[in-house]
This record gives C-alpha cells, structure tokens and sequence, in this order.
C-alpha cells in the first residue's frame, strides 16, 4: 500500500497531530505483516516531532528488521533524511531497549541528571 | 531596578534602552517580575527613556502586553514618547500596527513582529522562509535555506509542545547589515524547561543550569505517552555549532550559552517563568551552501 504523505498531510510534515494521522493509518497494515510505502514526494519541511509520531513509536510494537523489510520511505529530499535517518536511530535506541534494560536505562538517566 | 510608577489605576512602564545583552535580558526580566501581581489595571507604556530596542526586547514587549491584556488589563502604548528612529523600527516590522492599527507596516530592513497564539507551523514557516531568510538579504541556495529553517522551526516545535504558554508564542527578527548578521527572538510565556525537567525526573531540587543541559542531551525528552524524542533540541545544538552559530537561551533561573567553541549552562542572573531564546546568523557571506560551515557566527 503506497501513501502520498503530500496528498494526506500537505507539503509540510511538522506536527504531532500530522504524525499520528500518518501512524495510525499504517500500524494497522504493518501489524498485519503488509507492506507499506510512504512517498513524500512534494513535501518540503520535516520536523523531529513529525517522525517521531508518525514512524519513530512503530518501533514500540515493531521490531526494527520488521519495520525496515515491511516500510519504504520514498522522494525524501536530503533535508527530510536527515531528520528521519536522527529520528529512526534514536527511536531504535529508545524502544531497543526491554523492560528490565529500560528500568536500567532510566535509572542511568535519573544518575546523570542527579550528577549533572 | 524600577521601572513602574504606580497610582491606585494605572502603572506607568517606562521602557529602558534595551539591547540584547544578559543584563539587557535582565532588565526585560525586571518588567515582567514588577508586573506579575496586576490584575485589571491600566498599564501605559511609556518609550521616553528608550534609545534602542533590539528584537528581543520587541517580542518581549509584545508578550508582556499580551500578558496583560489576559489578566483583564489595558495597555496603552505612548507612541509619542518614541524616538525616531525606534518608532521607524516599530513600524517597519509591524508591531505598531499590530497594537495600534492606524499605521501600517513596512519592511526596510526589519523582519516583521508576529504573535503566534496557536500552533500554526505553515504560517511560521513561511515568516522564517519569506521574512527572515527570504528577503534577498543572504545569498543562499533552496536546500540550504530549508536546512535553517527547519531547525529554526524546531525551537517553535518545542515551545508549543512544552511551554504551555497560555497567550501562545512571540517572534521578532532583524537584520544587522553592518555586522552581517541576522537574530531571531523566539519567546514563550509558559512554565519553562527546567520546571518541565524537574517534573518529568521527579527531581524538584535540580538546577535549572543542570536542567537545560539534560534537556539538550540527544534522546532527553520530558515527552509523555513513551513516543521516543529527545532529537529536536540537539539537532539545534549540532547544527549551530558545525555552522558557527549561536544560540542563547534564558528560562526560569536557568542561562544557556552555545556557540561552535562553548556550552555554557549556568544560573540567570534574573528569574523569568518563560523561555526566551535568541539565535544569532551570519547573513554576509556571498554564497552559502549546506556542505560549508560559512554562515553562522
């Protein structure tokens, strides 16, 4: 399933409620294994908050070589991959890591800023 | 420092000269903390002591009044009491027209006021590309332009994720051609990022310095629901500093200094609840693309 993001949102990719839009439309076929590609052709700004909503939280239920086998992302210009290749290598680092590694990470989190 | 003469009405607010310096901030600080305790009075705005204004001290005006106006207060501005050469700047970027209404704006060298009361990232992204970048002022390619405003827009992302601001977001701009640089003030008049950080680490006695630099660090993020973050703020602060720019940030007692060589996160010298922050970029390079590292200070 193709989705033109410009035809969806418009040609700016910026805001929670545009994310979450773009999320809860390809959860669903990615969940069930289907693949998904998301062409951004025409679309001009992008913001980490916009990423982050719409593909960085697929990686809470999803693992990362699911994700990269079932979703393409096509037509980013260069700016735009840069702010999702940010957004997906540290969404892949948030949701890596397990409940128990969580609690830890937390915990490290909670050290540094007491340190800090 | 005092700024206000008050009868049992109205205030008097006699707006000193303001630049953007710390103690500059500091005495803009000073009018917010003397008008905190208004409610339904009348504040007039008096320009007589003014011999400059920088942006900041525009947005700061116009939120202040803003601020004002939502405790039930009026505001009136003595117009005549400004100098020339400010009352030209007021007109040039709009503010003038905004709370008067009588004398429209023109641009010269000026980027205009704007008040954002909701999240409205088309029409701010379209003042950063047509009104800051985009006047013809800075020689600059299509790829390189959206690099800056898109990392610019990133401070206006946060603030109306997280400020909470109740009268919405203040903006002003200018162009300095003789020191080829161009400074865009973007102000909240919300809770601030270190009571923001407290909250989310259960951490009520943390400093406000210690708070922004979290709130800096790549994959910090005060954000709720367990939706990853922490990338937007960073990314700012990589960017300025690869591209020699700078960014200055003041919110609740917290300071923030970063520049290509430093970090420097420290206790303000005056307490504000909101969060304002400038951005400082070099505008006088002839040709500027992305690969060079030849356009922020």
């Amino acid at each position: 399933m193709r989705y033109a993001i410009r035809e969806m949102i418009g040609e700016n990719c910026m805001t929670q409620q545009s994310g979450q839009q773009i999320y809860e439309m390809i959860y669903p076929r990615l969940q069930a294994g289907q693949s998904v590609e998301l062409d951004f052709a025409g679309t001009k700004r992008f913001l980490s908050v916009f990423f982050n909503f719409a593909i960085g939280q697929l990686l809470r239920d999803i693992d990362p070589e699911t994700l990269d086998r079932l979703l393409a992302v096509s037509n980013l210009s260069p700016v735009g991959q840069q702010a999702y290749d940010r957004v997906m290598e540290n969404a892949k680092r948030y949701y890596s890591l397990d409940d128990e590694r969580q609690r830890a990470f937390d915990a490290i989190i909670l050290e540094q800023a007491t340190l800090l | 420092m005092t700024f206000i003469t008050q009868t049992s009405m109205t205030i008097i607010l006699r707006v000193p000269t303001l630049n953007d310096s710390q103690p500059d901030c500091t005495r803009l600080f000073s009018l917010w903390q003397q008008l905190q305790n208004l409610e339904s009075q009348e504040v007039i705005v008096d320009f007589s002591d003014c011999r400059f204004l920088r942006q900041n001290a525009v947005a700061f005006l116009g939120g202040l009044a803003r601020l004002i106006q939502s405790r039930n207060g009026k505001v009136n501005f003595v117009w005549n009491t400004l100098q020339d050469d400010i009352r030209a700047n007021l007109t040039q970027n709009g503010f003038i027209d905004i709370f008067d209404g009588t004398q429209r704006k023109w641009l010269g060298n000026s980027v205009p006021y704007r008040e954002y009361r909701y999240e409205d990232m088309d029409a701010i992204a379209s003042y950063l590309e047509n009104c800051w970048l985009g006047r013809g002022w800075v020689q600059i390619d299509s790829a390189s332009s959206d690099e800056i405003v898109q990392n610019a827009l990133e401070v206006y992302s946060n603030a109306f994720e997280h400020s909470a601001s109740q009268i919405g977001i203040f903006t002003c701009g200018q162009r300095y051609p003789n020191l080829g640089k161009l400074h865009l003030t973007v102000i909240d008049f919300g809770v601030g990022i270190p009571p923001n950080v407290r909250q989310f680490l259960n951490q009520p006695q943390k400093l406000a310095a210690d708070a922004l630099k979290w709130a800096f660090k790549l994959g910090n993020t005060t954000r709720a629901n367990k939706i990853s973050g922490g990338t937007g703020l960073n990314t700012l602060k990589q960017f300025v500093k690869q591209k020699s720019g700078t960014i200055e940030i003041y919110s609740h007692d917290g300071y923030a200094l970063i520049t290509s060589g430093q970090e420097i996160y420290q206790r303000s010298p005056a307490f504000f609840q909101g969060t304002l922050i400038n951005i400082t970029v070099k505008c006088d390079s002839p040709a500027y693309n992305s690969s060079e590292s030849t356009l922020f200070y």
